[in-house]
């Protein structure tokens, strides 16, 4: 065996090898923390927040921004006519690219809007010189237009057909975006003209959605399906990067500046002093360097990385750590541990969460049979009476949800705080007597088949439910489980008629009933968003009448009516609106709200340093 | 010549009586076949309606502790969780008890057949078979069966048997093929009697002690998969089973709720634990070159 160190000149050899060495190692991991410490320095500078979301964008086209996750993106990406003020509640729009809110022409059929100059697309190589280019009215009517050409697989049409003269014509004609609609017009660089079939109130809520955002034609036809994961716009953020984790945006700055006005936009001392939004008062948004929005749909993860203090600064309260948060519940207060580390908000959900009945199901809906119909109609109205509310709100909402009658939800104007509630009573003699006079007994009762998308959760709403059953009589071999392996597969088989029974929550896409009652008009059967495939001439007569009319006490009278009408037909087991709870970092500042605002909060958030 | 020897010297009374006595001195045996009746019992109960019948009632009493009335507590959407726990003891019987039966059966007629007809297109056939199911990963398999039984109840006792039975259709064979050897066998044919009677009258009962074990061992596997199966969401769907309420305390743990993961993983484990003792006597028992 040779030893190195024996001859001396060898050992000095290997000790300047080893000096080398050393040194080499030495200068490599000093390399490392000048560059720790520029990444640090980089950190400290900068003004990042991380936001979460509980569940994930399928698409970044706004065209396809049917999800709130989707919304959210499209709305801090690209510019829409209008937004919502940041802090005022009920919600109210104001105008965001536009210059003011529109003018609308007497008989409510042409609005014209003027949109702000020197608002710019971000750069992109298939501008001219790599440079944004400015945005013009011609970009809001080639907007609307890709919702209605069939390749792109737009899902937001449905706000807008037959409703905007001449649109559903030219997709007729073959979508060719050269052609000009009669009712979509830019008149010039600026201005903008809608002209509609029949009055259209809710028009200029569908301004203010992701759907109706701006984007720059060049850049779509040259990334094609691409630009879903790759868009350019001229909101006030610029994404980097996107995957099925992570969105990651850095600050538009170039984003045009308006001072923000708290008062403006709703502020309430009384409601948000504690927040330090007054700080932001005058400044331009946005106000952060980089968002990183992360899609954390596990409950458990998503806390733990809220609650861990480096990782995402923003949560809603996980059902399951209710009981750790929330102290008191009427009104809400939270664990003081929770209150010293974070800031947190509450309020109903503008949606509701409901059972429903599919009305051309043969044994439990309608079929024409008045015999039939009328056993059919006492048999929903048995189980609507079985169901009990109060429990479903304490074991799944921890009792913070809001149980209404009907399908009129408290977040718009119109809800009916002095409605009967007698709809969202448990009545367990009621529904047994009601079952008996219409001959309903263990020998004529028909199979309840539940269907569901499987998971534990929705396995125990369904447990409950045949828990309420049981109480009325209902035998539990005649309660069927039916679950799907995934949302898309339960949503096809409520699409294609096939479930009798389900239970689904809608949210508002804009504070105005006529947004729950298009559930329920005869035409939006399905495929339509008429899951219920409910058809009632009188209800649709009304529906009709109503769509045209501005708010007002007679739309209101209208809208009520309609909504007794579904109540009294026992199509629907409505209603519960969930309370959430809003959890943020103390170094952040914001008013969180993910309801029909939809994201538009982001560009006002700050982090104190 | 030992074989023979064993199998002329020892006939098959014999056996089960010297069985029979060894695993009445086997302590651990009878600890294991207690627990098991134990069980058995529960079961039978639960059959007859005479407890556990009220395991899907709901109530106002969400995540109880333990009380008189409830001994286990209550979970999320107030149901007793010792009734669920009860419940799934019949529901876990079911399973092991079909499983074992169908799947011994069906290995012990297809490993006769081929350890019979050793060496012949028959038997390379169904080993070819037997190694074509084994290398099916079994969750995939079993999920593949339950898709493709879509809305078939038994659908997950189905593929549990058609991948359990290769094991004791493997043992059997083998133990066919060492008794076809044997100067009774022989004689047998040489009497001229027909290959299904030598078959049914004497290979297979000089087989069943191997039955036996199999079945306990099959049973114990199948009760674990229904478990593992049935919180995967591809096992029992409408009912109760141990995996549901395993699948159920996934969301109660994180609310610091236990009771639920503690009394279906309990019971799944004091009857596993119970039950291989129970097969690990029998099969000391039974194991002729074991018996004392």
């Amino acid at each position: 065996m040779i030893c190195l160190f024996k001859a001396p000149y060898l050992m000095k050899l290997n000790q300047l090898l080893l000096f080398l060495f050393l040194g080499l190692l030495s200068a490599c991991q000093q390399q490392d923390n000048n560059d720790g410490n520029m990444n640090h320095e980089a950190q400290v500078d900068k003004k990042i927040y991380r936001h979460s979301e509980d569940g994930k964008p399928t698409s970044l086209d706004p065209i396809k921004a049917s999800t709130i996750y989707s919304n959210l993106m499209a709305v801090n990406i690209f510019d829409t006519l209008y937004a919502y003020k940041y802090l005022k509640r009920p919600y109210e729009l104001k105008p965001n690219l536009a210059t003011q809110m529109p003018t609308i022409s007497d008989d409510g059929l042409t609005y014209t809007i003027e949109i702000k100059p020197n608002v710019y697309f971000t750069p992109h190589a298939s501008f001219a010189g790599g440079l944004g280019r400015e945005v013009k009215a011609k970009d809001f009517v080639y907007s609307i237009k890709r919702s209605f050409d069939p390749a792109n697989g737009g899902t937001g049409a449905w706000l807008w057909q037959g409703k905007i003269l001449g649109i559903d014509q030219w997709k007729a004609d073959g979508a060719n975006y050269d052609q000009v609609i009669e009712g979509l017009k830019a008149l010039d660089d600026y201005t903008i003209q809608i002209k509609l079939t029949q009055p259209y109130p809710q028009l200029i809520y569908t301004l203010a959605m992701g759907f109706s955002a701006i984007t720059p034609r060049e850049v779509v036809e040259s990334l094609g399906q691409e630009f879903g994961s790759k868009p350019i716009g001229s909101g006030p953020f610029i994404l980097t990067s996107f995957n099925s984790e992570t969105a990651y945006l850095i600050k538009n700055q170039d984003f045009r500046a308006e001072p923000l006005d708290i008062y403006f936009e709703g502020y309430d001392p009384a409601k948000h002093k504690s927040y330090g939004l007054e700080s932001l008062q005058g400044k331009n948004a946005p106000f952060i360097d980089e968002l990183e929005v992360h899609f954390i749909n596990e409950s458990s993860s998503r806390w733990h990385s809220f609650t861990k203090g480096n990782e995402i600064q923003y949560t809603t309260v996980p059902k399951d750590k209710q009981n750790a948060v929330i102290l008191q519940h009427d009104p809400i207060l939270v664990h003081p541990q929770i209150s010293k580390n974070y800031h947190y908000t509450y309020g109903t959900e503008a949606g509701f969460v409901y059972h429903g009945f599919n009305m051309d199901d043969p044994t439990f809906g309608m079929r024409g049979d008045e015999e039939h119909d009328k056993n059919s109609h006492a048999l929903r109205c048995a189980i609507r009476k079985a169901h009990n509310w109060s429990q479903k709100n304490r074991a799944f909402y921890f009792g913070l949800g809001q149980v209404f009658p009907g399908i009129i939800p408290p977040s718009v104007p119109e809800f009916d705080p002095n409605l009967s509630t007698e709809s969202i009573e448990l009545d367990i003699e009621g529904a047994k007597t009601l079952l008996a006079e219409h001959g309903w007994n263990n020998d004529t009762l028909p199979e309840f088949e539940y269907h569901v998308t499987g998971s534990v959760l929705q396995k125990q709403f369904y447990e409950q439910m045949r828990g309420f059953l049981n109480k009325i009589g209902y035998p539990s071999n005649l309660i069927k489980y039916k679950p799907y392996p995934s949302f898309g597969q339960f949503n096809k088989a409520i699409k294609n008629r096939q479930s009798p029974f389900f239970f689904l929550g809608w949210t508002l896409d804009y504070p105005d009933a006529e947004n729950t009652l298009q559930l329920f008009y005869g035409p939006n059967q399905t495929p339509g968003s008429n899951n219920f495939n409910y058809s009632n001439p009188a209800f649709d007569q009304l529906f009709e009448q109503s769509s045209t009319m501005l708010p007002s006490p007679q739309r209101t009278a209208l809208y009520r009516q309609m909504n007794q009408m579904v109540i009294d037909d026992c199509v629907v087991i409505s209603g519960l609106a969930r309370n959430k709870i809003n959890l943020w970092h103390k170094n952040v500042i914001t008013f969180p709200d993910r309801e029909i605002v939809g994201g538009f909060h982001l560009r006002y958030v700050d982090i104190k340093q | 010549m030992n074989h023979q020897a064993t199998y002329k010297a020892q006939p098959s009374h014999d056996l089960w009586f010297r069985a029979g006595q060894q695993l009445i001195s086997d302590k651990l045996g009878i600890l294991g076949a207690t627990i098991v009746l134990l069980f058995l019992f529960i079961t039978i109960g639960v059959w007859l309606g005479l407890w556990g019948q009220n395991w899907s009632e709901t109530s106002d009493f969400f995540n109880q502790s333990p009380s008189l009335r409830h001994w286990f507590g209550t979970n999320a959407i107030g149901q007793d969780i010792a009734s669920r726990g009860i419940y799934a003891t019949k529901v876990a019987f079911e399973v092991g008890l079909l499983v074992a039966v169908c799947a011994s059966l069906l290995g012990t007629l297809v490993g006769a057949v081929a350890g019979f007809k050793n060496n012949t297109w028959l038997d390379s056939s169904l080993l070819w078979l037997m190694g074509v199911i084994d290398s099916i990963p079994f969750y995939l398999f079993v999920a593949a069966i339950a898709y493709a039984m879509k809305g078939f109840i038994f659908s997950m006792h189905m593929a549990m048997i058609l991948v359990f039975w290769t094991e004791t259709a493997r043992v059997i064979r083998g133990e066919v093929i060492k008794l076809n050897q044997l100067e009774f066998i022989e004689s047998a044919v040489a009497m001229g009697q027909s290959q299904i009677k030598i078959l049914l009258k004497h290979i297979i009962p000089n087989v069943s002690h191997l039955l036996i074990i199999q079945s306990t061992l099959i049973f114990v596997a199948a009760i674990k998969s229904e478990v593992i199966l049935s919180f995967l969401g591809l096992g029992v769907k409408d009912g109760i089973s141990w995996g549901l309420m395993i699948a159920e305390s996934t969301n109660d743990i994180q609310a610091g709720y236990f009771l639920n993961f503690f009394v279906a993983s309990g019971l799944l484990f004091i009857l596993v634990i119970g039950f291989n003792l129970f097969s690990d006597a029998l099969q000391d028992a039974l194991d002729p070159k074991l018996q004392k």
